[in-house]
Order: structure tokens, then sequence, then C-alpha cells
């Protein structure tokens, strides 16, 4: 009986290690997957859907415009959506996609951006 | 002689209802027969499990038909199937059919699906797609009842934003995502339902994230969709 258990173990223990974690993706393959459709290939606010929001989506490339946001605010709008921080709900809250250090990520491929 | 009546009718309608069973499942295995022979597996995924990363979901071709029999409706994929139509104008990844305008991205070429079937072929090809269930998804949630349509259309266009992904008539709204203005025909609302409330559970890198709403609020959306047609 011992023996048996045992070995359920075993498999189990096997198990997990054989199943992949969720992989964590680069903050430019993330920007580009879920960031490109408002906020525009090049990230200046001239998504497929900009035309379609009423406020128009930030442009990353301004560094006077994203100069205005400290990175907690940039990470709580990615994470919690922009009506968290007073914006556009357009923003959506991006949390159930994207972990807390994919977050943080995106926020320094942001800086690079707007080059500041 | 009233108990052999009965009787009788019983039998009858038990031999019309084999029949029936039985011309659906003859059905069912023409249409997986046309699936392979068309090669629809080419461009759908046929089986589970959904791509996992973003490496993969850039590779797709076509929407995921694995969960199909679930999400749509048996006589809108009948008529889809002999004559396609755009319901993403972007494509089924956007981010793949997009040029830099301009000023501002343009969607590229996109074309419909391919499918050209019969209206026999298209019919027994709907019969084996709906017997491609979610296994999780609870049937009979929606029902077609009253609802407040003031205050779906505020969580829809204002709170949650949805008309900025997606069309909700056909000359406005996002076109990121697939058009919702003609939903109520293409879509199952239990379906509907169940995506809303986890997207992630059938496709974990859609680019929709999951909303924090109440059930309420997931079926005032659902009901809202339903009844655009």
């Amino acid at each position: 009986m011992k023996k048996v258990s045992l070995m359920v173990l075993s498999v189990m223990f096997l198990g997990l290690m054989i199943t992949p974690l969720a992989v964590a993706e680069k903050a430019e393959d993330n920007y580009k997957l879920y960031c490109f459709q408002c906020h525009g290939s090049k990230g200046s606010g001239g998504g497929i859907n900009a035309a379609a929001l009423s406020t128009a989506p930030r442009d990353h490339t301004s560094a006077t415009e994203m100069k205005k946001l400290t990175d907690e605010n940039i990470f709580t709008a990615i994470k919690e959506g922009g009506a968290a921080v007073s914006k556009s709900t357009f923003m959506p809250p991006w949390k159930s996609i994207l972990t807390d250090d994919e977050i943080k990520d995106m926020v320094k491929y942001l800086h690079g951006l707007c080059k500041c | 002689m009233k108990s052999l009546k009965l009787l009788i009718s019983l039998i009858v309608f038990a031999l019309f209802l084999s029949v029936g069973i039985g011309n659906s499942i003859a059905d069912e295995k023409k249409g997986k027969a046309l699936v392979e022979s068309k090669k629809c597996g080419s461009c759908h995924k046929m089986q589970g499990p959904p791509d996992k990363t973003i490496a993969d979901v850039l590779k797709r071709k076509a929407p995921d038909l694995f969960y199909a029999g679930s999400k749509f409706k048996i006589e809108w994929l009948e008529g889809f199937l002999q004559k396609p139509t755009m319901i993403r104008p972007a494509g089924t990844v956007y981010v793949n059919n997009i040029k830099m305008g301009e000023k501002k991205d343009e969607i590229g070429d996109v074309k419909p699906c391919t499918s050209a079937l019969s209206k026999d072929e298209a019919h027994e090809v709907a019969e084996y797609l709906m017997t491609m269930k979610e296994p999780t998804m609870k049937t009979g949630v929606i029902v077609d009842d009253k609802f407040s349509k003031a205050k779906a259309k505020v969580l829809f266009g204002q709170k949650e934003g949805c008309s900025g992904c997606h069309r909700d008539k056909a000359d406005s709204g996002g076109t990121s995502c697939p058009t919702l203005y003609n939903a109520g025909e293409r879509l199952n609302p239990d379906w509907v339902f169940d995506f809303l409330k986890n997207p992630q559970k059938y496709d974990p890198k859609i680019w929709m994230p999951r909303r924090e709403l109440s059930d309420e609020d997931f079926m005032l959306l659902a009901k809202l969709i339903a009844s655009m047609k």
C-alpha cells in the first residue's frame, strides 16, 4: 500500500515538473498584441481602434505627455484600467492577462518609447 | 382500444425520433469527413488546448473551432459556410494585418474564409461543428426576457468601453475584434455570457481582458449582444 502511494506521489510530482508554467512574455510582444490596437504600431496613439474612442489614446512617444505620469500611475492604469486613475474607461484592466512583473517591464518599455 | 391507440402513437413517435437522430448522426459523420477533406484544420484549430503564447497566437490563421458548438447558432453557421462574410474587420489576429499609414495604422488586405459549401454540405458541417462543445459552459443561463437595455447600453458603451474594439453598428466602433452588430444572429447567448466572464478560459492570450462585473451585469451585456440583429 505504501509502495503504491509513493508511486502515485512520484507520478504527481513528475507531472508537476513537466507541466509548463505560464510563459512570461517580453514587453515588446505584449505591447504589440495588446496595445497596438489603440495606441498604434508606433505607439503614437494611431491604432486601428483610435477613431472609435471618445478619448484619444495616449501618445506613448510624446515625452511631454508621458512625463505627466508617474510610474505608479502607469502601472495602475495598465493593471486596473483607465478608470482607476481617473482616465478613459476605454483603457481596460489588463491584470487578467499581464502579471505584475510583465506590467513593470511594460512601464520600462514605455520609457523607451518616449525616450524619457 | 384507447391504450392500443396510445401505444401505436408512441411507437410511431419513437420511430420518427430515431430516424431524426439517425439522420443527424449521419450528417455529423458526413460533416466530419468534409471538414477533413476541405482541410479546415489547416487554418482553424479543431482541437484544444488554445494557444498559450503570443508567438503561437501570431501564427493563427483563423478562429479556433474546437468549441464552435457552444459558441455559434447552427442556423447562422449554415449560412456562413455557404457564403462567408467578414466578422473580424482586421482579420483573425488584427496585429498581423495592419500597416502604418501617414499618421495612423490602417487595415491591410483582409479576406473572409474561403469556404463555399453547398446547402447540404453546410448543414452537414454545421451539424458536426455543433458537436464540439466547451464542457464547462452552462446552458440555459441567458433567457429571452425583458431587460434594461438602457442600463446594458451604458455598460457596453461607457463603463466597459466595448465599442472601442467592437463594431456595434455597421459603420461605427472599433475594428480589432469581432463585429457585434449582428452577433445576435451568430452567437449563442450562453456562450457570450461564459466568454464575457472569462475570455482567457477560451483563449489565454486574447486581446480582451476579463472584467470584474457582477453576474447580473454580465447577463445584461449578454442579453444586449443577443439583441443585436
